[in-house]
């Protein structure tokens, strides 16, 4: 048995680094499925949220819109104010026992991380949205467009642009976040070092290596995503002003920058 | 389609309230096919409104609209906005799309051209406002003047029957005024029936086959522009025109 840090870590790495390896790669899994899935959540959620209510269209129509409306705030109020962890057991054993539904607990995972990214994302497209000037709606509904066909053709277009450092900041916080799913045994990075530390019962090296693996991927992600927002930006007449993860970015636009 | 002396826009006892603020009340007004109509009046009188209220943008609270003898709140909203095309102050281009795609993404959504066909019509009216060799330039790289024109073409290539203008040389500076004038003067040739709100005197009085003074949401007095610039029938047009003839550019946006 080695008696230094680094021998234990030396040990652990050896035993245990294929463990790591796949408990990190179910963790990027888990974030990337989630992300996406929770974006795609967001942007329709956010689309049908801004559905204009007409007071000229007929009752039934209004009453429809409105109980949809609540429904849909009601599932982001919900979802952003329980923990996450939480979640997991709910849907998991909720899935289980009432639905009779087995659930891999990898599937699970996605179920949840999606659901939950989806309520955050929901506010962080509305905002987007409500970040692009109102005459572009204006004009979209003036040349005969569509809610749906102005949303996804300009409004949506613009609204993206301007959240995204927001969008790549709710990756990371799900590559950190997912450990939670711990609880219904997915395993993930955290997951595993649990296992890993039960053995020899060296609970401070294995997460010491766990905290170096976690740093590794958010790392990582983030230097990725301000490489894609410097693309974006690239292009002549968009730049993503006031990025959050990249501190040279310009808070303010002024047009002699070009 | 209806002979050419009925009105292709009949407007009938509109009301239009924002709260308990009455915005509009009363209007009656008629736009026979090929007329310009020039609404002129104070700030807050209610002028855009009324514009507003023809292609829907705003939802009228009591009184008629009709397109051709239709109400237009039963027609199917895509083709009334095809049908009635809109200019806006803040020119409103798509700013996500360069000139060229602002005039194609309504035809091909909306009328469901084909593409090909949507890039020649959207040419063709980027020609006729001078803004061809621009048609890849983005909303940012282009003039206040330049974007009124492409946000013009945007308009035309839907094929309206009617254009609404509102204010649509207030936000330029004075030496782009003219050359939006100038296109718009063109469309006139071409026997487009417009209604324009504007603040520009000189170009109502020599562009307009009629003008219309509104003040505090009522649509005060009428008539050939020789007409009511010259001789105001109204004490509240006298005052008006008194106060925006005196010194040019009335401050007013």
């Amino acid at each position: 048995m080695p008696n230094t840090f680094f021998g234990w870590i030396h040990l652990l790495i050896d035993e245990y680094g294929s463990l790591f390896l796949q408990g990190a790669g179910v963790t990027m899994l888990i974030a990337v499925v989630g992300t996406v899935a929770g974006f795609v959540i967001g942007l329709l959620v956010a689309i049908l949220r801004t559905i204009p209510i007409k007071p000229s269209a007929p009752a039934w129509q209004r009453i429809l819109l409105r109980g949809f409306r609540t429904v849909l705030t009601v599932y982001i109020e919900v979802f952003r104010g329980t923990p996450m962890i939480v979640q997991a057991m709910v849907v998991y054993y909720g899935a289980l026992q009432y639905l009779q539904l087995d659930m891999s607990a990898l599937l699970a995972a996605f179920l949840v991380v999606s659901v939950n990214t989806g309520a955050y994302m929901a506010e962080i497209v509305r905002g987007g949205i409500l970040s692009v000037d109102k005459g572009q709606k204006e004009a979209a509904t003036a040349v005969g467009l569509t809610h749906w066909q102005s949303m996804t053709n300009v409004i949506l277009p613009q609204a993206i642009r301007s959240i995204l450092p927001a969008v790549g900041n709710e990756f990371v916080v799900n590559i950190k976040d997912s450990s939670v799913l711990n609880v219904i045994s997915v395993t993930e990075v955290y997951f595993m070092s649990k296992s890993a530390a039960g053995t020899y019962l060296k609970y401070f090296e294995v997460f010491f290596i766990t905290a170096v693996i976690y740093f590794v991927l958010t790392f990582t992600t983030t230097r990725i995503l301000r490489l894609v927002e410097k693309k974006l930006s690239g292009k002549d007449s968009y730049t993503v002003y006031g990025s959050q993860s990249d501190s040279n970015a310009p808070i303010r636009y002024s047009p002699e920058d070009r | 389609m209806d002979s050419s002396n009925s009105p292709i826009i009949e407007i009938l006892g509109l009301d239009k309230k924002f709260g308990r603020n009455t915005v509009l009340s009363g209007i009656d007004l008629h736009v026979p096919k090929g007329q310009v109509v020039c609404l002129i009046g104070p700030s807050g009188s209610g002028k855009s409104t009324l514009l507003r209220c023809i292609n829907l943008l705003e939802t009228p609270d009591a009184g008629i609209i009709r397109f051709h003898g239709q109400d237009t709140t039963q027609m199917p909203k895509g083709l009334l906005h095809a049908k009635i095309g809109m200019v806006f102050q803040q020119f409103n281009l798509f700013g996500n799309l360069d000139a060229l795609e602002n005039c194609v993404l309504g035809q091909m959504k909306v009328l469901r051209r084909s593409r090909i066909q949507s890039v020649g019509i959207a040419g063709k009216y980027l020609e006729r406002v001078g803004m061809l060799p621009y048609r890849d330039a983005r909303p940012d790289q282009l003039s206040g003047g330049q974007k009124q024109r492409v946000a013009i073409a945007r308009a035309l290539a839907m094929d309206p029957e009617v254009l609404l203008f509102d204010e649509p040389t207030s936000a330029l500076d004075p030496e782009m005024v003219d050359e939006v004038l100038s296109v718009i003067r063109t469309l006139k040739d071409g026997g487009l029936t417009m209604i324009i709100v504007t603040h520009e005197m000189a170009f109502a009085r020599d562009a307009a086959d009629r003008v219309v003074f509104m003040d505090a949401g009522q649509l005060v007095e009428e008539g050939k522009p020789e007409a009511l610039f010259t001789n105001p029938k109204n004490d509240r047009t006298r005052a008006f025109l008194s106060r925006s003839l005196r010194g040019h550019g009335t401050g007013l946006a």
